[in-house]
């Protein structure tokens, strides 16, 4: 853990539970609340971004890349385990995995 | 100028809240309080204040653009009574866990049912856990002079909580008594300038207010609520003694009346206390030993400074105008535990009065001092726990 995110004393808290700075949520772990984590299978995505658009926690990393005509456009890279708390929403708005053929985002129970 | 002036209760809160100009009133008009706010709307109305007035469609809402307000960094002021301050309880919380030092005018009156407009306590003692600290008046101009004390103990850094500035409906807020109105600006030098704390409104510095607190942080953050409402007894008594060195009236956490040698006191709260007062100086006159103890901060409340205003004290009679059903009255607890720990510990019982504005005469007065000089000369408490004035007894 972050030492900035070492659990306080009531004294050393900022007032109120205020939050006194923006932006900090990127720092806050929400991967340990998961209980199942999605796989993402690259050999199967189609690059359609469903998943970077609703994923709650912003997991989905971006990476440029080009179309097969050669156009610029935005990829899948991986899947930030520090920030997925593995709800589930990528698997299900997937367009492949709803397709039922294939899966590119893989669902599975979470070993702890 | 500072003036004498004859004034209702509730007009005197609107003068003051004149004289403090807050940035932001969020209100909703309700029985006994209500011309707080149509007096103080008349003062936005004719420019006499530069205060944003926002006329909100509940009292859930007013609270919360009080809340909303005061976290964008305005002074913030309001006033409700009873079922207007029932419809704001979840905010009451929050406004006091979130730290936000909004000053509150409540006009005190019965809950519902039966619907009732006039004065008990039942509104602010089931408020008393919601975090506000509490003061009460005898009077408007007790009420006034808490008012003008109240954003300085809100604001204060050591504090930073809302305060509720209480009276009694109709017997207070809607009589005309006679009391000093202070100058203007000697009233805005004394609240002096807001400061805020983390204002929403500051972009450059961007805070959240009211996000999630899990089990690793909840109890800190309460535990520190605790300690705001501590250091608010010393604040209050700071405030009063400023208070008194510019404005010249004293006050303290409570008033001890005709105490020194007191052997029977009463302990009661707002407007009653009028009344017990004339009581005790007659019987005073005919060698009488008795005294009031009028509490003015009921949150936090004083438990040390009672037990030792009380020393020597032989009978305490504790009046409470609000009830809590299956247990004794909020302040007869009170009370109690902070007589627990005294080396002779005084007999202490309990009444319920005034429910519903019932009124309580200057006989009745007489009466419970006639039944404590009983319990005196017994040693006996024949009755813990009884109303006052009940039909059916
Ligand atoms: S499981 Fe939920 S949180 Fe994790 S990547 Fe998928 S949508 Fe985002
Ligand atoms: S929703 Fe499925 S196909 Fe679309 S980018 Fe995400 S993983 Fe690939």
């Amino acid at each position: 853990m972050k030492e900035k995110y070492k659990l306080k004393d009531w004294q050393d808290l900022p007032i109120g539970g205020v939050v006194a700075e923006g932006g900090n949520s990127a720092d806050y772990e929400t991967g340990t609340w998961r209980t199942s984590r999605p796989i993402w299978m690259e050999e199967n995505c189609i690059n359609c971004l469903n998943c970077w658009v609703f994923c709650p926690e912003d997991a989905f990393i971006l990476k440029d890349g080009t179309t097969k005509t050669g156009k610029p456009r935005k990829e899948i890279e991986s899947i930030n385990y520090y920030h997925c708390k593995g709800c589930g929403l990528c698997a299900k708005e997937c367009p492949v995995n709803k397709k039922g053929k294939k899966i590119a985002i893989d669902y599975i129970k979470e070993e702890h | 100028m500072s003036k004498i002036l004859a004034i209702t209760g509730a007009g005197a809160m609107s003068e003051c809240m004149r004289q403090i100009n807050p940035d932001v009133v969020p209100a909703f008009p309700i029985t006994p309080s209500t011309q707080v706010i149509e007096d103080f709307s008349q003062f936005v109305a004719d420019g006499k204040v530069d205060t944003e007035m926002i006329t909100v469609e509940s009292e859930h809402s007013a609270m919360s653009a009080c809340i909303g307000a005061a976290a964008a960094g305005g002074r913030v002021m309001t006033a409700t009574s009873s079922a207007g301050m029932a419809l704001m309880w979840e905010m009451l919380h929050i406004a006091a866990s979130m730290r936000q030092p909004v000053v509150m005018t409540l006009i005190n009156r019965a809950l519902s049912a039966p619907i009732n407009i006039h004065a008990d306590h039942s509104d602010s003692m089931g408020a008393r856990d919601a975090g506000w600290i509490q003061l009460y008046a005898e009077n408007n101009q007790e009420a006034y002079d808490n008012l003008i004390m109240a954003p300085k103990i809100a604001e204060n850094m050591d504090v930073r909580l809302p305060v509720m500035v209480c009276m009694d409906g109709f017997i207070i807020s809607h009589c005309v008594q006679t009391m000093q109105l202070e100058d203007d600006d000697k009233v805005k030098a004394f609240i002096g300038e807001f400061e805020s704390t983390y204002p929403v409104l500051d972009t450059e510095n961007p805070a959240t207010w009211g996000a999630l607190d899990l089990q690793d942080y909840y109890m800190e953050h309460k535990r520190a609520q605790h300690m705001a409402m501590k250091n608010a007894k010393d604040v209050i008594e700071k405030v009063s003694a400023d208070f008194a060195d510019i404005f010249g009236r004293k006050y303290e956490l409570f008033e001890s009346y005709r105490l020194d040698d007191a052997e029977r006191v009463i302990i009661a709260i707002n407007s009653v206390c009028g009344e017990i007062k004339e009581v005790i100086d007659e019987r005073r006159e005919n060698g009488d030993k008795v005294g009031l103890l009028k509490i003015r901060s009921f949150r936090p409340f004083p438990y040390k400074e009672i037990a030792q205003a009380l020393a020597g004290v032989k009978v305490v009679t504790v009046l409470d105008r609000s009830e809590s059903m299956g247990a004794y009255g909020p302040l007869f607890v009170e009370i109690r535990t902070a007589l627990f720990d005294a080396p002779e510990k005084p007999m202490v019982y309990n009444r319920i009065f005034g429910l519903g504005g019932r009124e309580l005469f200057m006989s009745d007065i007489h009466d419970i001092f006639e039944e404590n000089k009983t319990y005196l000369e017994t040693g006996k408490v024949e009755k813990m726990f009884d109303y006052l004035k009940v039909r059916g007894g």
